[in-house]
């Protein structure tokens, strides 16, 4: 495979030299070898005339006798190189010279291939071949009458260069000796008399098409020694590999709990931690659905859709914080129609979900139409974790009712008679947000202890219902209303919670325009819960319930999203400033017609 | 310097040197030397032993401030309630108090006199004061555990008998609780409840014929007295011309909130509240001799107490002469 290194380095003609070196790798030396025994053969003893004849034989020899598939290439070589060197002189002296020359210089550079190949270096004067009887002490070739040159053989280098190898076959008779030919070829200057045919696009291009590869074995045997000589970036991205393998450890710990991190929040891990540990089934959602329906009327389209979206919302909700999700049918029942507790199956609901769920602590009562806004506030963080600043025990803070606050009673105690009760956070049992109107029990928390046991069951008293059933407008809401303005023993527990906490409302609830800042849903401040209180009075609750979900979901989108929809979002805004300059000048024609 | 070649190596060489790990984290060397040694062991008892301490003091302030003023139980154990018609005779008065007092002062407990025109009730029936009254006795004497209202039409007959241990004792209430039996006599749906303990109990009240008597009823100082006596209090009944006032008041709250059945025990009516004439309870509701207490029902409104009283004060007087 050497042999063509010499012919490159004697600057040949670079088609010749180039060509074969692809073909190379794929020969294995031994078969080199045997070829070249087989074929070097006729080619000197025989010395017959033509060179067509001579190649002939050598070509069928080689077929014959070595049986491996680089065999055909070498006699496709072979074949090509009989065609053209019928046209051509022989050259035999030059190519000769340049075969010896080859051979010394593997003898010093790699000495792998000449030793393979079985042959005493021919440049020694007088050495006997053990295989030469016949011919001059001269010829080393392996088989008696043969000659061998490397260069006629190897099949890659002849293939390579086309024109000398004819020529030299050609030319050389049996006459023709190492030395003379050595003579002959010190002669030769150049190699003009070979013009390279053109040999293909391969044979014309290849050198420019090699070079043009983005690795080349040549260059990198050459300038690299052993050592990478890349590109900076690559430098730089092997280095940080091998700092890295270096670091595997602590990479390794790294990458494991970044790992885990993800698998946490990809798997329910999350889910099952928020539940128990991080204390998500201490709270219960009691959703309201089917409020007056049943007996008294039947739902429509439009029910149903609020109903499903509602409900969809708090599952999602309660799922992703692992609490508790109570649905509660709160259609008229045969049980309440026709009894004065028509209506008031609230608090019986509640005590319901506190036998239900006898490990949660607090009860969180939802009407039908509200829509959590804000999905990744949990309740902890959004209110329970610091209730004491998000709540307010003294009513007088905020008082739509007017309610003389701390009650002046002097036979009460202390405590009862304190603005805020005891002022500590465990005294809380009840929260609730005050609308425009007073107390507003569409969105409220309770917690279960044996106060909430007692205002359970003295919410609901037949004598106040007989008395007040006409002017209660809200039912159990006026009654807590009117039980906390007249029980005292009440006060100490219920704190307040500013409404927008929890209990937002829309425009068209609390004043038209829907501007308080103390009561109104704000966008921008990323309220958490909309109740759409009163929409089934003269609003349009499935409007509204539309158009909150579609703004939830839009402030709630991922980066992803909002990336496809500022990009979508530019391409609408390029479209249409043309429109909006068009009318702006069509505006301004008409000003100045 | 002197020597040409280095020192030769002990043909006995040390042991290998502990090998720091390699593996897991490498803890810094002075941390390690410092964990190594006792003196750790000693800091971190010292640091629980502090923390231990401080949270022995918080239990005990955190108690203490929750109920700053007083800690249920520590004061007298009862207190006896009583509110005059202020427009009563006077000497009459004077006897009443005098009684409970004497008997207050026998086994350490208190007394809390008041008249009905002390509070705010509203053109509501008189006899209504007694619930503002008992709270406002809970409210300047915290500490106490019971809380005794004798309504003035009554008299401490045997001042012998401590009531805390003749009926207010746990196992003594068990006893003497009357289950299963119709709030209202005769055939009242709502019934007492069967298996309470008597620690648990917070109201001792009496029947007689007609039906439960706040004359003489034991209420026990805490959290579920307030919401009781107020819930009891709500101007929605007062206003609501019962026709009886407080007393079916009473009635009609413990029938419809469980949470007041629960706590109350119904003890025969002699225990507390024997009656000398009127609608006694038929088994055991008339006064005998030795009883606690001897009851005048409706005196007070008849205006005729202290004529009906004369014959059992004279003889209250008279022990009380004989004794000293």
């Amino acid at each position: 495979m050497e042999f063509r290194r010499p012919a490159n380095l004697q600057g040949r003609p670079p088609v010749a030299a180039m060509l074969p070196r692809p073909v190379v790798p794929l020969l294995p030396s031994s078969s080199a070898s045997s070829a070249v025994r087989v074929t070097g053969g006729p080619c000197n003893t025989a010395g017959s005339g033509g060179l067509h004849g001579n190649l002939h034989v050598s070509s069928e020899t080689l077929t014959v006798t070595v049986a491996s598939p680089t065999t055909f290439s070498a006699n496709a070589g072979q074949r090509r190189r009989r065609s053209s060197a019928a046209k051509q002189p022989p050259p035999n002296l030059q190519l000769h010279h340049d075969s010896s020359d080859s051979r010394s210089r593997l003898g010093t550079t790699s000495g792998l291939s000449a030793r393979s190949l079985g042959e005493p270096l021919p440049t020694i004067p007088g050495t006997p071949s053990p295989f030469d009887n016949k011919m001059g002490s001269r010829s080393p070739s392996p088989r008696p009458g043969g000659w061998s040159s490397p260069g006629l053989n190897t099949p890659y280098d002849t293939g390579g260069r086309v024109s000398p190898m004819p020529g030299f076959a050609n030319g050389s008779s049996h006459n023709v000796t190492w030395e003379s030919a050595q003579a002959r070829s010190a002669e030769v200057k150049g190699y003009g008399r070979f013009a390279p045919r053109s040999q293909g696009f391969l044979g014309k291009h290849f050198r420019r098409i090699s070079n043009s590869l983005p690795f080349s074995y040549a260059e990198k045997e050459k300038l690299g020694r052993g050592r990478y000589q890349g590109s900076k970036p690559l430098e730089l991205l092997r280095h940080i590999g091998r700092s890295l393998w270096r670091l595997r450890r602590s990479v390794g710990v790294i990458l494991a709990v970044l790992l885990t991190v993800i698998l946490f929040y990809v798997t329910p891990l999350h889910r099952v931690y928020r539940r128990s540990i991080g204390g998500g089934s201490k709270f219960v959602v009691i959703l309201a659905v089917n409020q007056g329906g049943g007996v008294m009327e039947w739902k429509g389209p439009r029910e149903w859709a609020i109903e499903r979206d509602s409900v969809k919302n708090k599952k999602k909700y309660t799922q992703k914080w692992g609490y508790e999700l109570e649905l509660v049918d709160m259609s008229t029942k045969k049980r309440y129609a026709h009894e004065w507790r028509e209506s008031w199956e609230k608090v019986d609901t509640i005590r319901n979900a506190m036998r239900k769920y006898p490990h949660a602590e607090w009860f969180w009562w939802l009407d039908t139409n509200t829509f959590i806004m804000e999905p990744s506030y949990s309740l902890q963080s959004h209110i329970f974790k610091h209730l004491k600043d998000v709540t307010y025990r003294d009513i007088n803070l905020y008082n739509p009712l007017n309610i003389s606050h701390p009650p002046a009673e002097e036979y009460l105690d202390p405590e009862t008679r304190s603005p805020v009760g005891d002022g500590k956070v465990d005294s809380i049992n009840i929260i609730v947000p005050q609308d425009c109107g007073g107390f507003n029990l569409g969105s409220f928390f309770v917690r279960r202890s044996v106060w909430t046991d007692r205002l359970l069951d003295i919410w609901w008293d037949p004598v106040a219902y007989e008395q007040k059933h006409m002017q209660w407008e809200h039912k159990e809401q006026d009654a807590l209303e009117y039980m906390y303005t007249n029980q005292p023993w009440i006060r100490p527990h219920v704190a307040f919670i500013r409404q927008r906490k929890v209990n937002s409302f829309p425009a068209g609830a609390c004043g038209e325009k829907g501007d308080n800042p103390e009561i109104h849903y704000q966008e921008k401040d990323r309220d958490f819960l909309v109740n759409m209180a009163g929409c089934e009075w003269g609003r349009d609750c499935w409007a509204e319930m539309y158009k909150f979900r579609r703004l939830s979901d839009r402030l709630n989108r991922n980066p992803w999203e909002k990336f496809k929809d500022w990009i979508s979002d530019s391409f609408k805004g390029m479209r249409a400033d043309p429109k909006k300059n068009k009318k702006k000048e069509e505006q301004k024609k008409k000003e100045k017609q | 310097m002197h020597f040409a070649m280095p020192p030769r190596k002990t043909s006995r060489p040390p042991p290998y040197a502990a090998r720091q790990s390699r593996g897991g984290i490498q803890i810094p060397y002075a941390l390690r030397a410092f964990l190594r040694r006792d003196k750790l062991r000693t800091i971190i008892v010292a640091v629980l032993g502090f923390v231990a301490i401080l949270w022995l003091f918080g239990f005990i302030g955190g108690r203490g401030g929750s109920s700053a003023a007083a800690i249920i139980g520590t004061g007298p154990p009862v207190v006896i309630v009583t509110v005059f018609d202020p427009r009563a005779d006077a000497a009459w008065v004077e006897k009443i108090k005098a009684n409970r007092e004497d008997y207050a002062k026998r086994h350490g407990y208190l007394t809390f006199f008041r008249t009905d025109s002390q509070y705010p009730l509203r053109n509501s029936p008189a006899s209504w004061a007694k619930v503002p009254a008992m709270r406002h006795a809970m409210t300047l004497h915290p500490s106490s555990t019971w809380f005794w209202y004798l309504d003035s039409s009554s008299l401490i007959m045997n001042p012998s008998i401590p009531i805390t241990s003749h009926v207010l004792a746990p196992s003594r209430l068990e006893k003497l609780m009357i289950v299963n039996e119709p709030v209202v006599p005769p055939d009242s749906v709502i019934k007492t409840f069967a298996n309470l303990k008597g620690d648990r109990i917070d109201l001792v009240l009496t029947q007689d014929k007609e039906g439960l008597q706040p004359n003489s009823f034991v209420v026990r100082n805490g959290e579920w007295a307030k919401y009781f006596l107020d819930a009891w209090f709500d101007p929605i009944y007062r206003s609501y011309n019962f026709q009886k006032a407080e007393l079916h008041a009473l009635e009609h709250i413990v029938q419809w909130h469980g949470t007041i059945l629960a706590k109350l025990a119904m003890i025969p009516q002699d225990m507390l509240n024997s009656y000398v004439s009127g609608p006694a309870h038929p088994k055991n509701g008339q006064y005998k001799e030795g009883d606690l207490v001897a009851t005048f029902p409706g005196c007070v409104k008849r205006g005729s107490c202290a004529e009906e009283m004369k014959n059992f004060l004279d003889i209250l007087e008279k022990r009380a002469a004989g004794s000293d």
